[in-house]
């Protein structure tokens, strides 16, 4: 299997699994990768789809099996209760924060290398594209931003932006989902960066050989408007 | 068991599965319609007919299936009746916002909308494959298609996705 048709196979059903699929994820780090991205993105489409049906029901509607009495059986109230359990243990690790953090960010930074290398700085246009759907934006003095798209991240549609600055191009990913309740450090693969606590959820701010972390995410940090 | 009892016993459990499933077949018809009251329209009008039916049904285990597949084929006698047409993408998508809505989460209130915005060959697959967890040959069966052009339907439907929502097309190699 080829990287064209592992991207047909799984583009199609991300959740397939298969000795082919393994054996072309151990071979292929950016395919494994796409796969672990659209599964992330099916997740989000099956919160997406379950609205509530509450909604979409009309006050009053009567259908004519509803007149029929119900009689819960107690196996039901028990197949109830675990759905609800499990619903509320997978919104619970869905929502609370998890170790994995600073893998997950440097992993994200490092499967796109070549938005750590592009010079050309971004329309206003487009940038506002990846921000105002997050309800932000970037006040102006920060640097070219030579990078910015929508990428998904932890299940969640996030901006992903580049700025170049004194020290170097720094990856910034705004994680208004995720709370950290300090900053959270970052050493990996040859990255290192910084997670901290924002207005609306978090920020995280990664470079390559930058002297002064501290001050490059600061001033990242008051650059961006994170809207009401 | 007189005929009385068995009766109460189909109307119990009968509706036991209404109960249940009704909240997935709403979903489900509100996905492929786009419109709140076609769907409570559809789903009532498909439960009736399952209700005539029910005798017929083999396996309750197996009851989710069959109660998807005459929603689907309601709401294609219903679509037929009504000859709806979606003229205005925005109009729709305004209509329903409130069940769009996703408090306090953009990206799924987003995700929704372009969900909602998907052309219908490619919405259906996906939701069946998504929401309802059927296999691509299940939801071939179901739509009357070869699993090949389902397989494609629903690589489009995740791309067109990916595209409406602006999310960089795959990560660099």
């Amino acid at each position: 299997m080829n990287c064209l048709e592992f991207r047909r196979r799984v583009g199609a059903e991300p959740s397939v699994s298969g000795d082919e699929i393994e054996a072309h994820r151990r071979e292929c780090a950016a395919c494994a990768r796409h796969q672990d991205e659209l599964r992330a993105m099916d997740t989000l489409i099956g919160r997406a789809l379950a609205v509530d049906a509450a909604r979409i029901r009309k006050s009053g509607a009567a259908v004519s099996p509803a007149r029929i009495t119900p009689r819960r059986p107690r196996w039901l109230a028990l197949a109830a209760s675990i759905v609800i359990g499990l619903s509320v243990g997978l919104a619970l690790w869905i929502s609370s924060p998890r170790p994995s953090l600073a893998r997950e960010v440097i992993d994200h930074v490092a499967h796109e290398p070549a938005a750590m290398t592009a010079t050309v700085p971004i329309a206003s246009e487009a940038l506002a594209g990846v921000l105002d759907p997050a309800g932000t934006r970037l006040r102006p003095g920060i640097g070219d931003v030579t990078y910015a798209r929508r990428c998904i991240f932890e299940w969640r549609v996030v901006p992903h932006l580049v700025v170049r600055t004194p020290q170097g191009p720094v990856t910034v990913l705004l994680l208004r989902h995720r709370s950290v309740s300090g900053p959270v450090r970052l050493a990996e693969q040859g990255y290192v960066g910084v997670v901290l606590p924002a207005p609306r959820g978090s920020i995280a701010i990664v470079g390559r050989d930058l002297k002064d972390l501290d001050g490059i995410a600061q001033q990242v940090f008051e650059a961006v408007d994170w809207g009401n | 068991m007189n005929r009385d009892d068995r009766g109460t016993d189909s109307r119990r459990r009968f509706a036991t599965l209404c109960e249940t499933l009704r909240p997935d077949l709403l979903r489900f018809a509100f996905w492929l319609g786009r419109d709140r009251q076609l769907a409570e329209d559809v789903v009532q009008e498909a439960l009736l007919r399952a209700w005539k039916s029910f005798d017929a049904l083999a396996e309750e285990g197996k009851a989710k299936s069959w109660l998807l597949t005459i929603v689907r084929r309601e709401f294609a006698r219903s679509f037929e009746r009504k000859r709806l047409e979606v003229a205005d993408l925005d109009a729709l998508v305004a209509a329903e916002a409130d069940v769009l809505a996703a408090e306090d989460d953009a990206g799924l209130a987003e995700m929704r909308e372009a969900l909602f915005r998907l052309s219908d060959e490619y919405r259906e697959p996906l939701v069946l494959q998504v929401m309802m967890g059927y296999t691509t040959q299940e939801i071939a069966d179901q739509m009357g298609l070869q699993q090949g052009a389902v397989l494609t339907r629903l690589f489009r439907a995740r791309a067109r996705l990916r595209q409406e929502l602006g999310i960089a097309a795959e990560p660099s190699s």
